[in-house]
């Protein structure tokens, strides 16, 4: 039953079938199979609504809607002036304020392909005018932008954590060492690069100018404090800091930059009500999907196929990390922690791991491997929003990968590279 | 994310059954927009109500329960009108013309029939959900008043899918729905 | 027919909580007595608790066990032990209410029979207690405070009349609602707020004696009288095995929790309520007891009027 489940939906992904129908058609044949006919579907539809149920879910549509304003507002491009303003001048300046303008927005929008938009569009052509060759540039776009899927708040985050049944809040916490660490291998990376090829420097920006820079970013760098310094204190639960979020969007670009008008929200909205439905009825599927295989004890049998239960905390984590970082080279993340994280549940219960330590293992695994080749989603978001071929987009990208995968080895082996502030905050 | 759609409203159907079709299309629209701006405001006045007045809003989690299902089913349809399902293409992009059109066409009938399916047994679940008289426990509104645009959803994503299957038997060119022929620009969606 | 049958049975708790340890017991007897085998999901593991009572119904899975608190959404009658100071908080005297009480063994099965269910047993999983924000000893100290409770409209009528704002919460929600103040307080049995680490962010425990954690363990009714006369009694015999293992459990497991509770956060304060405070709660009692013949009329009357007439013939007055 296992094999025909998996091979059908493995199948039918290739293919290029819409990702909800592998998975309800897996679903479908492990019902038809398990109860011998269509007599219970009741349950698989049961199934479905259960998995959009959770009120924490709410939190996905608010920092969605959130980022969609500042994108379309001035948010990001004064945060982007305020960072070019202090680094633009130093050798690898350019390149070193990319990363860290990624992950500056990381700290208000949820996605990485919103990050993408908002910072690579204006940036690259910045860069390929200074001097940097595109497949350097197309590269540090896409890798840094999936710094910001660990800096919270994360799409990814959330959804691993209502379905694991860990707090979201402690795992957005226990994201922001592991991005920053990324962000100081790329800067170090970026640095040398522009040493090795003579990139020249920006002119450097006067101390009026950086006041400026400053000023104009105060009312954005609001964000971060509302949900790392809400979240952090005390003072909101992640769905509360996301609707605080969308509330002060609103005040900020509607209000203050004035920069929409009341007739944008309607398609704002309706953005992010697409993005919100095409997200949750994998969310609904995958729910059900993994009802059938938990109720047919198939994770039991998986792991004790591949002798995961004897390998101990550290042999688990790294099988997750490998199993995570193989299936986002092929398929999208959210897909990824829907379907393996229920596999894995029993492993990291038997073994004592903690669960927020191995959500932030599996949030960076699956941004590393949607930025890997062949079939990392992020190239392809890549090359529909620069229209640059696909070994253009990918060449530049090795580098980055091994950075990351340094990063993940350390995380494993220092976990306190995450859970120090989590424990500072919440122990 | 930037990604205004096409706004003006097209249908693959003919006469009367067309402008049903666009109707449904216009409703699912103000149903997404609307369902995230009342979740917006409901949710952001239960955290003021919190911060200012010292008290939740006891029916906001299950106000945004409702919103939820509506706006996922209600936005399943509107993406499959405008081609927005997240697929993984690379090897589908890598395909002559020829084979990916009888691909898509495969795709759009089985996608159909599936959808078809679910509209079928989101019913039967309905009428069991009917029949134990389970209320919502703060609204006391039945609860499946709140899963009746289930089917409709499956169903108008089914119609939507099935109508691509047709479009792309009767044309030379590769559609992803009725009126999104296919490219980069539309294959990937944000998330 | 003796050929060996794999039964499911889900419950509501996690590994090693009540339900769990009961569930384990049944399946021991039923294993160690038989070739029939039982396969335990615990919570989540299936979905929530409306989940697996929807897929016992449906026969997907033979026995659940699920509070009364979330049967009274199909079975309004089960919210009766959610009126306040019905029950005794005395261990010996609730066991013996259990074992004797016509009311839970007789007229309940009938009402758990029309909805597809056989209902094999009550327990209670321990005294209900308070935790909030800071001690409470009258109803005029809860007021103000939004006191979280299961997600049940006589509850919500209780912690009403005690003088709370009452706030239906799911358990997701609790810790993270204490510690951010959305809530100043919930309840739930001694154990729960030891391992769920409540304490930790609600650190005032108040014994008020007005309620037991009741739950109730039933199998789906079409299978059960499917079964052949020697499995119906195995299944008597694995619940009753069960049954007694937990009754000497629970008390214990009450004590053990506080002594971890005490031992891991020591400014944590234990506030017993006299008997005379208790009364002024008690006082309260009626407006709910109304409450709950308003949602279940001549039923809950019969139901009610038999429950004290057991209680009398156990406590004796
Ligand atoms: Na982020
Ligand atoms: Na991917």
């Amino acid at each position: 039953m296992m094999t025909i489940m998996l091979g059908t939906m493995i199948l039918l992904l290739l293919l290029g079938f819409p990702m909800m129908i592998p998975l309800v058609t897996a679903a479908l044949i492990g019902f038809y199979m398990m109860f011998d006919g269509f007599g219970q579907m009741n349950t698989l539809i049961q199934q479905l609504m259960g998995g959009i149920r959770p009120a924490a879910l709410i939190a996905v549509p608010m920092f969605i809607l959130a980022a969609d304003i500042m994108t379309r507002g001035q948010s990001a491009n004064r945060l982007v002036n305020m960072v070019m303003a202090f680094i633009g001048h130093i050798k690898g300046g350019l390149a070193v304020s990319t990363a860290a303008s990624c992950t500056l927005f990381g700290a208000v929008s949820g996605s990485t392909q919103a990050t993408v938009v908002a910072v690579g569009s204006p940036l690259r052509p910045r860069m390929l005018k200074a001097g940097y060759k595109d497949s350097f540039t197309l590269a540090l776009i896409i890798n840094s932008s999936d710094i910001a899927f660990l800096i919270p708040p994360s799409i990814g985050m959330i959804i691993y954590g209502v379905i694991s049944g860990t707090s979201i809040g402690e795992l957005f916490i226990a994201g922001i060492g592991p991005g920053l660490l990324i962000l100081f291998l790329f800067s170090i990376y970026c640095i040398a690069y522009a040493i090795i090829h003579d990139v020249p420097t920006e002119p450097k920006t006067g101390w009026m100018e950086r006041l400026k820079a400053v000023q104009e970013a105060l009312w954005p760098l609001g964000f971060p404090v509302i949900i790392v310094g809400g979240i952090y204190g005390g003072v909101f639960s992640p769905t509360e800091a996301a609707a605080a979020c969308v509330l002060y969007a609103v005040i900020l670009e509607f209000i203050v930059f004035r920069s929409l008008k009341a007739i944008d929200i309607y398609k704002i909205a309706k953005s992010t009500g697409l993005i919100t439905a095409v997200v949750f009825i994998l969310v609904a599927v995958g729910n059900g999907f993994s009802w059938i295989i938990s109720f047919a004890q198939i994770p039991q049998a998986l792991l004790g196929t591949f002798g995961i239960n004897e390998a101990g905390p550290t042999g688990v984590l790294i099988a997750i990390a490998v199993a995570f970082f193989i299936a986002c080279m092929f398929v999208d993340p959210i897909v990824v922690i829907l379907v393996l994280t229920p596999i894995f549940a029993p492993a990291i219960s038997s073994t004592g791991l903690d669960p927020v330590l191995v959500g932030i293992l599996i949030t960076l695994m699956v941004a590393i491997g949607s930025a890997t080749p062949p079939f990392g989603c992020d190239i392809f978001t890549a090359i529909a929003i620069f229209k640059r071929p696909y070994w253009e987009v990918i060449r530049g990208t090795p580098p980055f990968v091994f950075m990351l995968v340094l990063s993940a080895a350390l995380i494993i082996i220092f976990p306190q590279i995450s859970l120090f502030l989590r424990d500072l905050a919440f122990r | 994310m930037t990604d205004d759609l096409n706004e003006q409203a097209v249908s693959g159907l003919p006469g009367i059954l067309g402008k049903i079709d666009i109707m449904i299309s216009r409703i699912e629209a103000v149903i997404l927009a609307v369902g995230v701006l009342l979740m917006a405001v409901n949710t952001v006045a239960n955290v003021v109500g919190r911060f200012v007045f010292g008290e939740s809003l006891f029916f906001s989690e299950e106000v945004n329960r409702i919103l939820i299902v509506m706006i996922t089913f209600a936005g399943i349809g509107y993406a499959a009108r405008h081609g927005r399902h997240i697929r993984m293409s690379a090897l589908y992009d890598a395909l002559p013309v020829k084979a990916r059109r009888a691909l898509m066409i495969i795709i759009a009938f089985f996608t159909a029939g599936i959808m078809f399916m679910l509209c079928y047994f989101s019913i039967g679940y309905i009428q069991s959900t009917y029949s134990t008289g389970r209320l919502l426990p703060s609204l006391s509104i039945p609860i499946y008043l709140m899963y009746l645009w289930v089917p409709i959803g499956f169903a108008v994503t089914g119609i939507q899918y099935f109508m691509t299957g047709i479009k792309n038997i009767t044309s030379e060119d590769v559609y992803l729905s009725t009126h999104v022929v296919d490219g980069y620009a539309d294959t990937e969606t944000e998330v | 027919d003796t050929e060996a049958a794999n039964w499911r049975y889900a419950h509501e708790e996690f590994e090693g909580d009540v339900q769990d340890v009961f569930a384990q017991k049944f399946k021991e007897y039923v294993e160690a007595n038989s070739s029939n085998t039982v396969q335990v999901f615990r919570f989540g593991e299936l979905g929530e608790s409306d989940d697996i009572m929807e897929q016992t119904q449906a026969g997907i899975l033979q026995f659940v066990n699920q509070s009364p608190g979330f049967t009274g959404a199909i079975i309004p009658e089960a919210q009766i032990f959610f009126i306040p100071y019905l029950l005794p908080v005395e261990d010996d005297q609730i066991i013996e209410f259990f074992r004797t009480s016509s009311a839970i063994n007789e007229m309940f099965p009938e009402l758990y029979a029309e909805q597809g269910l056989e209902l094999l047993t009550m327990y209670p999983e321990g005294e209900m207690v308070v935790t909030a924000d800071t001690p409470v000893r009258t109803p005029e100290e809860f007021r103000g405070k939004n006191i979280r409770t299961m997600t049940n409209p006589l509850l919500t009528e209780t912690y009403r009349a005690f003088g709370a704002t009452p706030t239906p919460l799911p358990w997701g929600e609790v810790y993270g609602g204490l510690q951010t103040n959305i809530i100043q307080g919930q309840e739930n049995p001694i154990f729960w707020i030891e391992s769920g680490g409540l304490y930790e962010v609600s650190p005032n425990l108040i014994f008020t004696g007005h309620g037991q954690f009741t739950t109730a363990m039933m199998a789906n009714k079409r299978f059960f009288d499917g079964l052949s006369d020697e499995d119906k009694q195995l299944v008597h015999d694995a619940t009753a095995h069960a049954f007694d293992y937990i009754t000497e459990y629970v008390p214990g497991l009450s004590e053990q929790s506080l002594e971890k509770i005490l031992a891991a956060k020591p400014d944590v304060t234990v506030t017993r309520l006299t008997e005379e405070e208790r009364q002024a709660f008690r006082d309260r009692a009626p407006q709910v007891e109304a409450r709950f013949i308003e949602m279940t009329g001549e039923r809950g009357q019969a139901l009610l009027d038999q429950f004290k007439a057991d209680l009398e013939a156990v406590t004796g007055n």
